[in-house]
């Protein structure tokens, strides 16, 4: 009980840490939040600040927002920002939401690394399982990570969709199907990606059901989850359907993802690549880009199969480097399950290296951006150069990763492999 | 006296519009401060709405006519300009800024049509076939290009009965250069094409050097309260000639500097001496002749123009002499600041506008700078100053800044303004913001009404009106920030970093009180927005280095899922690179078996 309540009072330090932390940065850095808010890294055409405002200016002033080319976001942001005051006259309100939502996911990161799924899930004890970092440390590593205090601070609304991915799991680790599924819905409603992670999180709620009120068929209980899904989906649909009064949403917000009307620089791999695309192909290469992000969800879903959580993080990786309008945030998100899997981390293979590229990308990036577009001395292959090397260091940090955890794997089934050299064949 | 002129004058006008059909042609000449010289040519015909429908054109214009009413076009402006006008020293606008387009092609027009679509679908007509007709690029106002006007324009001809299905369409193309190939197809316009009359000094050379020009051609019906409705069709060119320049000799027309007995100075300066000099104003020192000005001389006049209508005017003060050809009967009118001239019909007609005489001796410089004053007409002050131009620096965002001026000391000044932007430039109406000069606080009382169309990328551009009131004597700043997008490389043009050319705004100002006319019409200069840029050259690269990227990733998760694990001195000898080293070995081996056989059989 002692050590219960002395953890609490570590965890209330370290929330209040990260409040002040963003707070002082709010006002006593007021430039460097209009700075972030503007930088392609944080806010891309899906997730902007000012195009959330610009959309909620529209739709205070009764034009429909999605009868033009500036906001692709969900409906239902633009109530759910209206009861706050005007950001340009009373920023608090608004800066408060931002701050509630990261403390938010870190509670929920915090559950998610003291329930242990990471080291032993249900089909699967890892024999290294004692080694690791509690949630309070998960935690502190997501709130003060710079990737989530640039996110933060920038207001990009991929906020809310990290806010609830992680809820999602949350709750399917401690058992709870049906919210881990509305929590899931509203990540999928926000940002459309989401709904990828439907596999991996069916199979953890499966895993954590409790065993008082378990299904035990396998696809009945996936059948009544993806009802939920789409029920929680449906209605949030017909709510934002209500709200704006037709359908032109679901183009404007999903439309935009799987088309790439917009190309504005990102740090992902899609922009510079559509640009430059032939007319007549642009079609084709869309298809085999949304493929090629599809098609991780069904190969490590069923080869990691006893290890769920791993799969989500594997895919929250993927989906920060492949996915058409990434962010740092993004990828803030996956850092932030990686420290769940410190059992794994001496057995990954490259994390000099991996670490090395991520910094350097990061120091180039922003430079390599104003060389191009301020400067004049550089041109946009700069920036496509350091997304590239981003986007390779954060793959490789992927793969290895994945490396790791199957190699823990299969160090079950082979004991005295441990530490020893080893191949694939 | 004065009442009773203008009494006449409207009898005039109501004979000449009851005509069946007529046409006059008339050149006003007005010098400007600063050695410029405004000149507005002005054709207008009429031809009754039976005759127009039953193709009997007779002046009007055979090719436009059926143009018109092949795409159901109710009323057409079309404009061709180029420069600036520079109200800062010449003032109101000639004809009130209603025959003037921003820089480029401006094209508007009323169509009959019972829906969008179909309007949408006879403006695409009617652009093609204007395109043809004037050898403009009016094929390339497209959807983007075009937006629907709710508030700016209204029709100037009378529409009785069809104005509910009457659709406004307007389109620009600020990129548009004006040149003499546009020119000639407005000349073959008009029932005299260019031959005599006052259209011979219509000079491609001189009036596309000029500071300043607009072409325009106006079709408005217009419905006597007596008598039948008739189509006007009006063809203006107004151009501002910089008389310096226009007198520069054609076979020497490399400017060089004066010898010094020939420079203007202003005495009136203390250090006024030899070896310095001050330039002196010039426009009371303007002197030319019409050949000089227009390259050529005016040739008679066209027969066909309603005789009691004087080809040409110049307005200046009467007590300036002015020369003209014998033949040439000089009327000095009433308004004391304005005389026509009558030209018989086969004389050419030439015009020396000499330096005024020094009266009084010249040493009395307030006496001179009294003469300099009385000797033009003085410029009107406009009812709006306007300018617009961006801020911020580099190629991923930026704002636009309108500085409106009201000189007026006492009446305040309401109008529409309104910006056609294209779809790549993203603007944020939640910055929208006015305040008044002076004062740091917006003002949100400037603004009375916003509509506001947003773009949609690749389909339509921003429609932006806004109708403000601005106090006396005041200067509002309208600002706003927009967003530069990038495009697909295929949708740049070849000179991609020269910039896109942003469409003048159109400042339409009200008359107060009675119905919404305008009184007034200014546009901005038109801006160029610089867009980030790809590079152009290396499609394949992209392609080829991104497949990589991806090819990696995927190739390695691939080999990660997919193959066992062992230890590294289990299974099969492994490795491709092995086998092939393996396979090599036993070749050579092979190899040196038979060179050793060989050896050993010799």
């Amino acid at each position: 009980m002692v050590g219960g309540k002395v953890n609490s009072g570590r965890m209330t330090a370290l929330l209040v840490g990260a409040v002040v932390l963003r707070l002082a940065i709010f006002y006593l850095l007021p430039g460097l939040s209009d700075l972030l808010a503007g930088r392609v890294e944080i806010s891309t055409p899906v997730t902007s600040f000012k195009r959330l405002q610009e959309g909620l200016f529209l739709y205070q002033h009764n034009v429909s927002p999605y009868d033009g080319g500036v906001y692709h976001q969900a409906p239902l942001l633009l109530p759910l920002f209206s009861l706050f005051p005007n950001f340009k006259s009373f920023p608090l309100g608004t800066y408060q939401l931002y701050i509630v939502a990261d403390l938010l996911s870190a509670r929920a990161l915090q559950l998610i690394a003291d329930s242990g799924e990471a080291g032993s899930s249900a089909l699967f004890t890892s024999p290294r399982r004692e080694k690791r970092w509690t949630g309070l440390i998960v935690a502190a590593v997501f709130l003060f990570n710079p990737f989530t205090i640039a996110t933060c601070i920038g207001r990009s609304t991929s906020v809310f969709t990290t806010c609830a991915i992680l809820h999602a799991i949350a709750k399917a680790v401690s058992g709870a199907p049906f919210s881990a599924m509305v929590a899931l819905s509203f990540a999928a409603y926000l940002s459309m990606y989401p709904l990828l992670l439907l596999p991996p999180l069916l199979l953890l709620c499966y895993d954590r059901q409790h065993p008082s009120c378990a299904i035990k068929s396998a696809g009945k209980f996936a059948i009544t989850n993806i009802l939920v899904v789409a029920g929680v989906l449906a209605a949030l649909f017909q709510m934002s359907y209500f709200m704006t009064g037709s359908w032109e949403f679901l183009s404007s917000t999903y439309g935009i993802q799987l088309t790439l009307t917009d190309l504005t620089p990102n740090v992902g791999l899609w922009w510079y690549f559509f640009i430059e695309m032939f007319d007549s192909f642009r079609s084709f290469f869309l298809a085999v880009f949304w493929l090629h992000l599809s098609c991780y969800v069904g190969g490590l879903s069923i080869r990691i199969r006893r290890q769920p959580l791993a799969v989500l993080t594997l895919l929250l990786g993927i989906f920060a480097i492949f996915k058409p309008y990434p962010s740092i945030s993004d990828t803030s998100l996956f850092l932030a399950l990686v420290p769940l899997y410190r059992h794994v981390f001496p057995l990954m293979r490259y994390t000099f290296v991996e670490a090395s590229v991520i910094l350097y990308a990061t120091f180039l990036g922003p430079s390599f951006y104003y060389l191009w577009i301020y400067a004049g001395s550089g041109n946009a292959n700069f920036f496509y150069a350091i997304t590239l090397v981003w986007n390779l260091g954060l793959s490789l940090l992927v793969c290895d990763l994945t490396f790791a955890v199957l190699r823990d794997e299969w160090e079950v089934e082979r004991p005295e492999m441990v530490g020893k050299e080893i191949r694939q064949i | 006296m004065r009442q009773l002129f203008s009494l006449l004058l409207l009898s005039l006008l109501s004979f000449v519009c009851s005509a069946s059909s007529d046409y006059h042609e008339q050149l006003v000449l007005r010098p400007l401060p600063l050695s410029a010289l405004l000149a507005s040519f002005d054709f207008r015909s009429n031809i009754t709405l039976s005759a127009f429908e039953t193709h009997n054109f007779r002046f009007f214009p055979r090719s436009l006519g059926q143009i018109l009413q092949y795409a159901n076009t109710r009323e057409l402006h079309l404009r061709f300009s180029l420069g600036r006008w520079d109200a800062e020293s010449w003032g109101a606008r000639p004809w009130d800024g209603a025959r003037e387009g921003g820089t480029g092609v401006e094209l508007w027009a009323w169509l009959e049509a019972e829906t969008d679509d179909e309007a949408d679908h006879k403006w695409l007509t009617l652009t093609n076939a204007l395109s043809g007709l004037f050898c403009a690029s009016l094929n390339f106002i497209d959807g983007t290009r075009t937006t629907r006007p709710v508030m700016s324009f209204q029709p100037e001809g009378d529409h009785p009965n069809s104005t509910e299905n009457m659709h406004l369409l307007y389109g620009v193309l600020p990129h548009e250069v004006v040149c003499t190939e546009n020119l000639t197809p407005f000349l073959k316009l008009l029932p005299c094409k260019g031959k005599v009359g006052i259209a011979t000094l219509l000079d491609g050379h001189k009036l596309f050097d000029a500071s300043w020009q607009s072409m325009a051609i106006d079709v408005r019906p217009i419905c006597p309260d007596d008598g039948e409705c008739v189509l006007q069709i009006e063809l203006t060119i107004d151009m501002v000639l910089d008389i310096e320049r226009s007198k520069r000799p054609r076979d020497n027309p490399i400017p060089r500097p004066l010898p010094s007995h020939e420079l203007m100075c202003d005495t009136s300066k203390p250090y006024h001496a030899d070896d310095t000099c001050f330039p002196a104003d010039y426009s009371a020192n303007q002197d030319w002749t019409l050949s000089q000005v227009f390259g050529r001389n005016m040739k008679g006049i066209c027969p066909l123009t309603d005789p009691a209508v004087p080809p040409v005017c110049l307005q200046v003060p009467h007590s300036r002499r002015v020369f003209v050809s014998s033949g040439v009967v000089e009327k000095k009118n009433a308004d004391g600041t304005s005389r026509c001239f009558e030209i018989s019909p086969k004389a050419d007609f030439e015009m020396i506008f000499p330096r005024p005489e020094k009266t009084d001796g010249e040493e009395g410089n307030a006496a001179q700078a009294e003469i300099a004053l009385a000797d033009v007409v003085k410029p009107e002050t406009p009812l709006l100053y306007a300018e617009r131009s961006f801020t911020g620096h580099g190629q991923e965002r930026g704002g636009v800044q309108t500085i409106l001026r009201n000189p007026s000391p006492d009446t305040e000044v309401e109008f529409i303004y309104m910006e056609s932007l294209p779809w790549f430039m993203r603007i944020y109406t939640h910055t929208i913001e006015a305040h008044v000069g002076g004062e740091s606080k917006s003002n949100g009382s400037l603004i009375e009404e916003i509509y506001y169309r947003p773009a949609l990328d690749r389909a339509r551009g921003t429609q932006l009106e806004m109708r403000m009131r601005i106090p006396p004597a005041a200067t509002v700043f309208l600002t706003y920030d927009f967003e530069k997008s990038i495009l697909r490389y295929t949708e740049y043009p070849p000179d991609a970093n020269r910039g896109f050319d942003v469409a003048a705004a159109v400042i339409t100002i009200l008359n107060r009180g009675e119905e919404r006319k305008a009184a007034y019409t200014l546009r901005t200069t038109s801006l160029l927005c610089s867009l980030p840029t790809p590079d152009f050259s290396m499609p394949y690269n992209v392609i080829i280095f991104t497949s990589t990227a991806i090819a990696l990733a995927f190739g390695g998760m691939f080999n990660i899922l997919v193959r066992r694990f062992v230890a590294a001195d289990e299974g099969p000898e492994a490795g491709l690179g092995k086998k092939l080293s393996a396979k090599l070995s036993k070749v050579l081996e092979r190899f040196r078996k038979k060179k050793t056989a060989v050896e050993e059989q010799k």
